[in-house]
């Protein structure tokens, strides 16, 4: 018996209409909803085995301690859903930091020491995302260079010295705001606010037809060039935001930023669902994955496992990942 | 009807690329409510036509003419906000996005405060595909989920979206099955009874005498005739489009057809290679004919080890063999000459001498090295030998015309010294120059004692080049025919057998 | 000779290479010494084996950004199979040369039988051996090797560093290979169109495979040379060296998205870059200016390239 295409279609109409709102779920938010059941799984067996994990001060530290990465990844997730990278965000991190610092401690208004970076993150995207849109030079190599150029610069002007004698207003991300951390409220308003952007905005919209189809993009009239830069300006603006949080989280400001900042950002973007093949992914899901990973950080100190073996952790995961993603993108072709 | 003025009228049309004219002086218009068909031969220059309509080109000469008013299109936008619209053959949808979110990309509907209105493109969306009878596609389905003909028509629906006026439809049915191409021209029947006018480009003469109100013919680029569909038949419409006769087109050589080196039984790959079963024999051309999509090519690169059988026999030489890549296909003596030369077939940037030896690398070297000279003797003998026109054999092939850029590929193969050649569209894209060239060579070829399969879309050329003409329909044979029994009508007919010929 | 074909990359590149040693040498009468410029020929060896192989990796397209964690991985083990397994040094560092190796296989399947970008497969993986090297040394270092091994990295053989007639072999091997063997051929066929690389029955899969693996392979010889050298072991050795390396290969000419490129272009850029960071050091300029410098000749040597490039006919 043959089928049809009209017979096949009413046949998948109908197992449309059977599979109902979990389906349409996991289709739509899948990697989202694969991420929350981790963490969900994850607190239920290590909370099995060390009910310390969910005091308030461990949770604090998991949901405050890493917004900032989750806040550098909603501007990773933008740059990778239009198809591109930027591997120079962690050293930028480092060096806003000590921008910020250095007006805090020279005595400049606190606003001005946490909002200028901001400004100087966006002026330096701005020029990554010319070079990449105009000059047609491939993402991965500009900030490869740019990595170069603001490590160096980065160690040779503050030459490994910490900052330190931070004046106490300037340490925002120590403080709470009716109770709850300022960084957790920062992540969640940011990624809310940037979620309903990217849903709810044509600007927002173009970055997926961007990401997904160039040329269709550019045929239903999205001005690529302009668009690129731009998202790389808003990627500088959320780095700077993640400046902020990371510079006043400590007394001092040290002269570096975790080894590896810009792959564990990445990593959120990628594992929270931003396809790197470029069209899909959302900044939840990226700051879901950075909650995941500072959930499996803490995880195994309390499970007694040696924080050294964090990082293979992590590199499973992304390797489960993108292994899943691949054989699902294989199935539906 | 004819009374109707038309919306868009083009005349004088002249289009070249790099010296080379694609469109001579070419008028043509669109009337509304009418299904305007253009017809030509590959090559003939409707696609350049269509993009020129579409702003995707613009002319060198000639005019525009819309509602009477001497238009110009910078850019596609222009030639949408104008109220033309088309739809692709590769479809210009993303992939990852909803259906309702692929109709209204660039143009949301929005609340008073600018945001999305969701609800709003989800249910217009609805009403749009409600409106071509399409009520089982799902608005919020991705598009990637979907199938080719679901997917053409999100892209209907989207010219719609746009309030088009004309719809330019190039080779719409080129990729559905039968019941889809039903439904389709059941949607362009709609539309013109709504008064949108329906550029349809397309090569099915049976489409074109199902749909169209008037016929447009063009050739090399210049045009032939317009008509009104009452006035012409198939015969008529074919000597316009071909305007010779076949045979002193196609120079076929007449050579001794030896015995059977392929045997294929029940071959079967997917959907598109079903229980396919034929014999190929020593000296002959064997050509296939069927529509985009009925499992032509798919059935060469099952051959060529590509997409490797699931079940079934392949017999060389009545030996059993099997096929599971490229390089074992070669080494058994079957070369395959691909359907997009830039794609597959060719490296652009690299030289012709390159390009040549790709296939046998082995043949030039000696242990693992290069051998220059050896290599270099062997293109340029291929370059005398096909005809090639190039400044030497260092130039990129890129800078080669269409027609020289296929020799190549034919070169490629031809080093490995085939038994059996298969050639997926030979001189598609190519000048008529060099398409009775490679024509020639074929012959010489055949004289030689290679077995051809040639897969061809063009008609006439499949009609006077094979010695058999195998016919192809949704994944299966659906028709074997001698030289002398293979008539357009009856190839044509076998082409659009829905599996009738199933049950024999 | 048109002009056009005189402006290679490669061209350029050597030109720049020789006034930044003419403007160096006049700098610090310390810059040109034989002495000097063997040393740094010591110092480049590592980033250079690896960027040999990244040479042919970019070729098809791709990318390997394990490479600095396969070094970590496999100076670790070098060290902990001697220390904690009691095994032979010479036995250990042929087995981490076998892991390093492995890795790189493994990087390999990722990519050509799960059809993983080699950008996210290689993230994958940078993280994941990193993390072994970190779990199983527990960022303890292993140091007092026995003084035999130190020849490797620190000895001289005719009075050359031993590890540079290591990068020469290399360097002249991969150069002979990409450039004369139908293997260079097909890295190239690869990088410029793979689909055509398949159709014409080349095979794509298992060169990619053994390219990855070659990668893995260097990198793991970095390692055991990196250890001598410096003479201890730990698991954050050959961080970002990825980087460095891919500077070089892309400084070189290699085009990132494939099809093009050569050997002799990366031992230019590797040369380039060595010279800029030692020549700013003895001119007074801190270590980490030289790191800025390296960096935006990067951006400025692709950019004049593309510039090149677009402005020649087509």
């Amino acid at each position: 018996m043959a089928v049809t295409g009209v017979e096949l279609s009413s046949a998948r109409l109908q197992r449309n209409r059977r599979s109902g709102v979990l389906k349409r779920l996991m289709s739509d938010y899948g990697q989202e909803v694969v991420v929350f059941a981790a963490i969900i799984t994850l607190f239920v067996v290590v909370t099995m085995i060390n009910p310390r994990f969910v005091s308030a001060n461990n949770l604090t530290s998991i949901f405050a301690g890493n917004a900032y990465i989750a806040v550098a990844a909603i501007g990773m997730s933008m740059v990778i859903i239009t198809g591109n990278i930027d591997v120079s965000v962690g050293a930028l991190i480092g060096v806003l930091a000590t921008i910020s610092g250095t007006l805090a401690v020279a005595g400049y208004p606190i606003w001005v020491a946490w909002f200028l970076p901001v400004l100087v993150g966006m002026a330096i995207n701005a020029v990554i995302g010319v070079l990449v849109a105009y000059a047609k030079i491939p993402s991965i190599v500009v900030t490869l260079g740019a990595l170069s150029i603001l490590r160096g610069g980065l160690i040779s002007v503050t030459g490994g010295t910490w900052i330190s004698n931070l004046p106490p207003d300037f340490l925002i991300a120590q403080k709470r705001l009716l109770g709850v951390p300022v960084p957790l409220i920062a992540m969640v308003v940011l990624t809310l606010a940037a979620a309903a952007w990217m849903r709810y905005f044509a600007f927002g919209r173009s970055l997926y037809a961007l990401g997904g189809n160039p040329e269709a993009a550019v045929a239903s009239g999205i001005p690529a060039e302009r668009r690129t830069v731009a998202v790389f300006i808003i990627h500088g603006f959320f780095a700077g935001l993640a400046t902020i949080l990371f510079a006043t989280q400590l007394q001092v400001i040290q002269s570096t930023v975790p080894p590896n900042l810009e792959l564990t950002i990445i990593t959120a973007a990628v594992i929270g669902g931003a396809s790197i093949l470029g069209g899909s992914g959302t900044v939840v899901g990226s700051t879901l994955a950075a909650i995941l990973f500072a959930a499996i950080g803490s995880a195994l100190i309390f499970t007694n496992v040696s924080a050294y073996w964090f990082r293979a952790v992590i590199g499973l995961l992304i390797l489960a990942t993108v292994l899943a993603d691949m054989l699902r993108r294989q199935r539906s072709t | 009807m004819a009374d109707t003025p038309a919306f868009v009228t083009l005349s004088g049309i002249s289009k070249a690329f790099a010296g080379v004219r694609v469109l001579k002086d070419v008028s043509f218009d669109v009337r509304p409510g009418e299904v305007h068909a253009l017809l030509g031969e590959n090559g003939a220059g409707k696609s350049t036509l269509i993009k020129i309509l579409s702003g995707l080109y613009t002319p060198d000469t000639g005019t525009i003419i819309i509602d009477g008013k001497n238009v110009k299109f910078a850019s596609p936008r222009d030639a949408t906000a104008a109220g033309i619209a088309t739809v692709y053959q590769e479809l210009l949808l993303f992939p990852e996005l909803s259906v309702a979110e692929n109709v209204f990309l660039g143009n949301y509907p929005r609340t008073s405060m600018g945001i999305i209105d969701w609800a709003e493109v989800r249910s217009r969306t609805r009403e749009l595909l409600d409106s071509l009878d399409t009520h089982d596609l799902d608005v919020d389905d991705k598009v990637l989920s979907l199938s080719v003909a679901q997917r053409q028509r999100v892209e209907i629906a989207k010219a719609l979206s746009k309030n088009a006026r004309v719809l330019i439809m190039d080779e719409p049915t080129a990729s559905l099955v039968e019941a889809d191409v039903r439904r389709l021209m059941d949607i362009v029947r709609q539309l013109r009874a709504r008064g949108v006018g329906i550029i349809y480009v397309s090569h099915r003469m049976s489409e074109i005498f199902a749909l169209a109100d008037r016929v447009t013919v063009l050739r090399d680029g210049a045009f032939v005739a317009t008509r009104d569909v009452g006035d012409v038949d198939e015969a008529g419409l074919v000597a316009l489009m071909v305007g010779r006769s076949i045979e002193s087109l196609f120079p076929k050589l007449d050579v001794p057809i030896g015995e059977t080196v392929l045997e294929v039984k029940n071959l079967n790959h997917g959907r598109h290679v079903r229980d396919i079963s034929f014999g190929l024999r020593k000296g002959e051309v064997l050509g296939v004919a069927g529509l985009v999509g009925s499992g032509r090519t798919e059935l060469a690169l099952t051959l060529f080890g590509m997409t490797p059988a699931t079940s079934g026999e392949i017999l060389l030489d009545g030996r059993p063999v099997s096929i599971r890549s490229p390089l074992q296909a070669r080494d058994l003596g079957i070369a395959y000459v691909p359907e997009d030369r830039g794609l597959q077939g060719l490296v652009k940037p690299m030289t012709i001498r390159k390009n040549v030896t790709m296939a046998t690398l082995e043949k030039v070297s000696s242990g693992m090295f290069l051998r220059a000279r050896e290599e270099a003797s062997r293109a340029m003998a291929a370059v005398k030998r096909l005809g090639i026109r190039c400044r030497n054999i260092d130039q990129p092939v890129a800078q080669l015309s269409g027609g020289n850029q296929q020799k190549v590929v034919i070169a490629k193969w031809l080093q490995t010294n085939p038994r059996i050649l298969i050639l997926d569209e030979p001189t598609r894209g190519v000048d008529v120059g060099a398409k009775s060239e490679i024509h020639l060579v074929m012959g010489e070829l055949v004289k030689q004692g290679v077995a051809i399969l040639m897969i061809s879309s063009e008609l006439p050329e499949v009609l006077g080049m094979s010695d058999r003409v195998l016919v192809m329909s949704d994944g299966r044979i659906t028709d074997v025919l001698d030289r002398a029994e293979a008539t357009p009508e009856r190839v044509g007919a076998a082409m659009t057998a829905p599996r009738s010929a199933e049950a024999a | 000779m048109t002009l056009r074909s005189f402006i290679r990359h490669e061209t350029l590149l050597a030109l720049l290479l020789a006034l930044v040693l003419v403007v160096l040498s006049l700098q610090s009468d310390k810059f040109l010494t034989v002495q000097n410029l063997l040393n740094q020929g010591r110092l480049m060896t590592e980033t250079g084996l690896i960027a040999i192989a990244m040479t042919f990796v970019i070729a098809t397209g791709g990318i390997d950004l394990s490479v600095g964690s396969i070094l970590g991985l496999s100076a670790i083990l070098t060290g902990v199979f001697w220390q904690n397994v009691g095994l032979p040094l010479s036995v250990t560092a042929v087995a981490a040369i076998a892991v390093g190796t492995i890795a790189g296989l493994v990087n390999g399947i990722i990519i050509t039988r799960f059809k993983v970008p080699p950008l996210i497969a290689t993230l994958a993986t940078l993280a994941l051996y990193r993390g072994l090297a970190e779990g199983i040394s527990q960022a303890r270092s292993v140091r007092g090797y026995p003084e035999w091994f130190y020849v490797l990295g620190q000895g001289s053989v005719l009075g050359v560093p031993t590890q540079l007639w290591i990068l020469l072999l290399a360097a002249v091997t991969a150069s002979i290979l990409l450039a004369y063997t139908r293997y260079g051929r097909t890295v190239y066929v690869i990088g410029s169109n793979e689909v055509t690389a398949r159709f014409s029955g080349l095979s794509v899969e298992g060169t990619k495979l053994a390219l990855y693996t070659a990668s893995g392979f260097t990198a793991a010889v970095a390692a055991v040379i990196f250890v001598s050298r410096v003479s201890t072991t730990r698991s954050d050795m050959g961080t970002g060296i990825e980087l460095d390396a891919i500077t070089a290969v892309v400084l070189g000419g290699t085009s990132i998205f494939g099809g093009r490129g050569t050997v002799l272009g990366t031992v230019i850029g590797l040369c380039l870059i060595q010279a800029l960071k030692n020549g700013l050091l003895l001119a007074g300029v801190k270590g980490d200016g030289t790191i800025m410098l390296i960096g935006a000749v990067l951006i400025l040597a692709i950019l004049a390239s593309n510039l090149f490039e677009r402005s020649g006919p087509r």
